[in-house]
């Protein structure tokens, strides 16, 4: 789901430093010691649960609701949310980062969605549909069929026309933010889909049938361009969702989305907070995965995660039943919340689909030995405990994520047994290609975690006999700076997610090589005809499991063979919440706290 | 009868005006100590790689993560108290595992130096501007004094993050790294340019009273040069506040240094800084307090004791005002 910044650290205020130095230094005389015991091993972080995670596709029992009973769940109550930033967006067409991700499954609902067990694992059911559709004409065509008794938040019914609004107004330009599958599966490519609808339904203009389809109130058919075989994971982002065309106020609508789930918009106050009240008009009859179970969601914005992570650890007041979407643990704290162990039951630790890696750019480093001998170079441990350590990810092997479906844990560079890197058999990879002392042009996004990894980077690579130029690069520039295909450095930190746990979401962005342009993410310039075609074959593949080890097939081959970046590590969430909550599980999918089973004991 | 006189009168000694403020410092206790205490720092910092080549660690090496057993899984100490042992004197940092004794003893060498050179270029900028504006008035005075007010508006924090990446993408070819010379070079740049108004305004107030006082006026009906009237008849009657006024401005900038480096505009990793263990001890202290009491206690130290040197060079020069 788009680059990832987990990481990126506000910059700190400045404060004046002589005060506040004394200020902590008064502090440290009365409580003296720093991180002590034996390294925690016994309450360390849970278990490596990096199989290939379970998913499939639901069957239409899957799909009928009400969903499942939470044990000991009770009715009523308030749950508080604090998040780092403000939303920027309600409206589901524009939504795609992980904090909006998940607050969207709380008001709004799409044809399909993730249907999560308690063992964590995955299906995809039809939501307002009454299964994950039907597809015909070698996957070109995918239907789907609503359910009965499906209301808005004012009590009149949701029908095929209201999703078509929802897709049409995905036409119009000013909706530039949220994933664009579906619209460009239907008219086309890149932003030319934009053309066949240049002003989405607003002046009365439609899709014609023969793209999108609504025979009836309660069928809606897709005729995709291409065949393809992950339609119901296209159709479970949040912008493929009912909008009634009466309340769509276009731009306006990101500050009052007209709800169709088990909660609505109570109150909104743009940056600071917003109230999710009960949606009286829900049925639960209707929907295999969400409950109300909570009266209502107070959301507030702007809590860093040192102090979220401080107030779920205090645990007082209304702080018991509080919890974050998103927030992660502050990095810093990890001990002190694993060694207090009335964490334990509220607490979770699971690998997120998001990886980071140092990609190679490969207009400039033409040579593959001399690619081969960085990635055998990267000190993938070390990077990782700059960014918090062992609960901030996982050592990663190979490009895609453990998250994804079909992932093999093979490790080509041997990253598993020598997490610090292997500078001897870089150093002869280097020798061998005659470029011992090569010198690469190191780019870094300028914050403080950062520039310890360079330290870290630069420190291994001068080990395996590269000469490093580090180029620190101003942060909120960083992202438009490697995004540039013609840039001037060699090796850059980038991260990916897939929008859904199927590669396709992964290697065709990343690796194809007719993908490359400013602002997009093939950032190591791959472009091998071979792969190319390969990814075209297996796009092709109708069933997404048999495609799904093809996919982890390629990307192997890209990583032993092409070398154009290497992983870094797996990122992991670890979430912390107040012990008042109950029914709170981890969405694998987006990578953040599921809120739609939470109750307040 | 004539009485024999008991005593010879004590021979009488003539002593300039700074032998006097020398005696009278040298009796200040709480002056010497201070004294001796920024010498101290001053000492530390020269000899920096004396003594870290003494106690035989370096300053960026990585020795947490290049040894098992030092840090443990969240990259904190393993030691109890920040890792402080026989080895490691002053503990571990968290998460690079270098030596905290030999980062803080570099990192003040780095903060000194560069605060002390723009003190130093502020001093000599200040003397001049405010003697000439004072002395010479009129028009010159005020387009001087403008001037000041124009850069006393300019906010210092925000110029310098604006002004460092053009200087840095002027000097420096975008394949290569940026050299710590030109970071160190343009910090006292940047810290000096916007740095010594201040003296400049209170020497031009002092010299406005002291150029119609008689005895100017008698060296102007002599003939004096303006030349030998700034240098010998005004300046020995400043050194007071350009004294009293240049140790406090050290540790304000040492201070400001540390600042731009804390907010991530300053020195950068691998130099070790002052102002930087402070940023990384404010992130690690929930876990590992005991990173930043060093740095800390020395910050404290120092800037108290260059406070207190200030204030008995002060009544020392003017003892009307002793406390």
């Amino acid at each position: 789901m788009s680059p990832t910044s987990r990481f990126r650290k506000d910059r700190a205020r400045l404060t004046t430093v002589a005060l506040a130095a004394g200020a902590v230094v008064l502090s440290a005389c009365s409580s003296g010691g720093g991180g002590g015991g034996d390294g925690g091993k016994s309450q360390g972080p849970g278990e490596d649960k990096t199989t290939s995670a379970n998913y499939s596709i639901g069957t239409k029992a899957d799909s009928t609701g009400p969903a499942p009973e939470v044990p000991g769940a009770k009715k009523g109550g308030t749950v508080g949310v604090l998040q780092r930033d403000a939303f920027n967006h309600l409206d589901p067409g524009q939504i795609y980062y992980i904090d909006v991700l998940t607050n969207q499954l709380l008001y709004n609902r799409t044809l399909t969605s993730y249907k999560i067990d308690d063992k964590g694992r995955v299906k995809v059911v039809g939501d307002l549909a009454t299964d994950a559709g039907t597809a015909s004409d070698g996957g070109k065509t995918w239907t789907f069929t609503l359910k009965d008794g499906l209301k808005f938040e004012d009590g009149s019914p949701i029908t095929a026309k209201d999703v078509r609004w929802g897709i049409e107004r995905l036409y119009a330009s000013y909706q530039s933010d949220g994933p664009l599958y579906i619209p460009q599966w239907l008219s086309g490519d890149g932003n030319d889909f934009r053309k066949a609808l240049p002003d989405g339904p607003y002046d009365g203009k439609h899709l014609p049938p023969s793209v999108l389809d609504t025979p009836d109130d309660k069928t809606i058919v897709f005729h995709f361009r291409q065949p393809h075989a992950d339609a119901p994971f296209a159709t479970a982002m949040p912008n493929v969702a009912p909008v009634k065309a009466e309340k769509d106020t276009k731009q306006k609508y990101d500050n009052a989305p007209f709800s169709s789930g088990p909660y609505k918009v109570g109150d909104y106050k743009v940056g600071k907070s917003l109230t999710l009240v009960r949606n009286e008009h829900w049925d639960a009859k209707t929907d295999p995965i969400r409950h109300q179970y909570a009266d209502k969601f107070d959301i507030s914005f702007g809590h860093q995660y040192a102090d979220s992570t401080r107030r779920f650890l205090a645990d007082q007041g209304s702080d018991k039943n509080t919890l974050s979407f998103s927030n992660a643990v502050a990095p810093e704290m990890t001990e002190k919340v694993l060694n207090q162990p009335d964490t334990k039951a509220r607490r979770l630790l699971e690998v997120q689909p998001y990886v980071d890696y140092i990609s190679f750019n490969t207009d400039r480093l033409k040579d593959v030995r001399v690619r081969k001998a960085l990635a055998l170079a990267m000190p993938n441990g070390q990077i990782l405990q700059q960014n918090g350590g062992a609960t901030a990810g996982v050592i990663a092997t190979n490009f895609l994520s453990p998250a994804m479906d079909g992932y093999r844990p093979s490790d080509p560079f041997g990253k598993k047994a020598k997490p610090a890197g292997d500078p001897e058999k870089a150093k002869e990879l280097l020798k061998e290609a005659g470029k011992l002392g090569q010198e690469i042009v190191y780019a870094y996004a300028n914050t403080d975690v950062q520039q310890k990894v360079s330290v870290v980077v630069t420190q291994a690579l001068e080990r395996a006999g590269f000469k490093v130029q580090k180029k620190e690069v101003d942060s909120n520039t960083w992202r438009t700076a490697i995004a540039d295909v013609k840039n001037k450095f060699d090796i850059y930190r980038t991260s990916w997610g897939a929008d859904w746990p199927v590669s396709s979401t992964v290697v065709p962005p990343l690796y194809d090589g007719r993908q490359i342009a400013d602002g997009a993410q093939n950032y190591g310039h791959l472009d091998n005809p071979e792969v190319n075609a390969d990814i075209d074959r297996i796009t092709a593949i109708p069933d997404v499991k048999r495609a799904a080890p093809e996919w982890q097939k390629l990307a192997d081959r890209i990583l032993t063979d092409d070398v154009p970046g290497v992983p870094v590590f797996y990122n992991r969430q670890f979430s912390l919440w107040g012990s008042g909550l109950g029914g709170i599980k981890y969405h694998p999918v987006y990578g953040s706290v599921d809120p739609t089973g939470v109750y307040v004991k | 009868m004539p009485i024999p006189s008991q005593t010879q009168p004590r021979e009488l000694v003539g002593r300039s005006p700074g032998q006097l403020m020398w005696r009278r410092f040298k009796r200040d206790r709480a002056g010497v100590v201070s004294a001796y205490v920024v010498a101290f720092f001053f000492l530390v910092a020269l000899a920096a790689p004396l003594i870290s080549a003494a106690y035989g660690k370096s300053p960026t090496a990585t020795y947490g993560l290049d040894e098992g057993g030092l840090l443990n899984e969240f990259g904190y100490p393993v030691a109890p108290n920040g890792g402080i042992s026989g080895r490691f004197w002053f503990g571990l940092e968290p998460t690079m595992g270098r030596d905290v004794l030999t980062q803080l003893v570099y990192g003040i060498r780095t903060s000194l130096l560069i605060a002390a050179a723009a003190t130093v270029l502020c001093v000599l900028t200040g003397v001049l501007v405010g003697v000439t504006a004072g002395y010479l008035g009129g028009r010159t005075d005020y387009f001087l004094g403008r001037f000041i007010d124009l850069l006393l508006a300019f906010p210092a924090q925000l110029s310098f993050i604006a002004f460092t990446p053009v200087v840095y993408s002027l000097f420096v070819s975008p394949e290569k790294q940026t050299p710590t010379y030109l970071r160190v070079i343009t910090l006292i740049l940047v810290l000096w340019a916007l740095g010594w108004m201040g003296l400049a305004r209170l020497l031009r107030g002092q010299v406005l009273s002291l150029r119609e006082r008689e005895f100017v006026e008698a060296a102007r009906v002599t003939g004096a040069s303006p030349w030998r009237i700034i240098t010998k008849e005004l300046l020995p009657n400043l050194w007071t506040p350009i004294l009293v006024q240049s140790t406090l401005m050290l540790p304000t900038l040492v201070t400001a240094e540390a600042g731009l480096s804390f907010i991530g505009v300053g020195i950068i990793e691998p130099t070790p800084d002052w102002g930087r263990m402070f940023a990384a001890g404010a992130a690690y202290y929930e876990s590992d307090i005991t990173y930043i009491f060093f740095p800390g206690l020395a910050m404290i130290i120092f800037v108290v004791a260059f406070n207190l040197l200030g204030d008995s060079v002060r009544d020392a020069f003017d003892p009307r005002t002793k406390r």
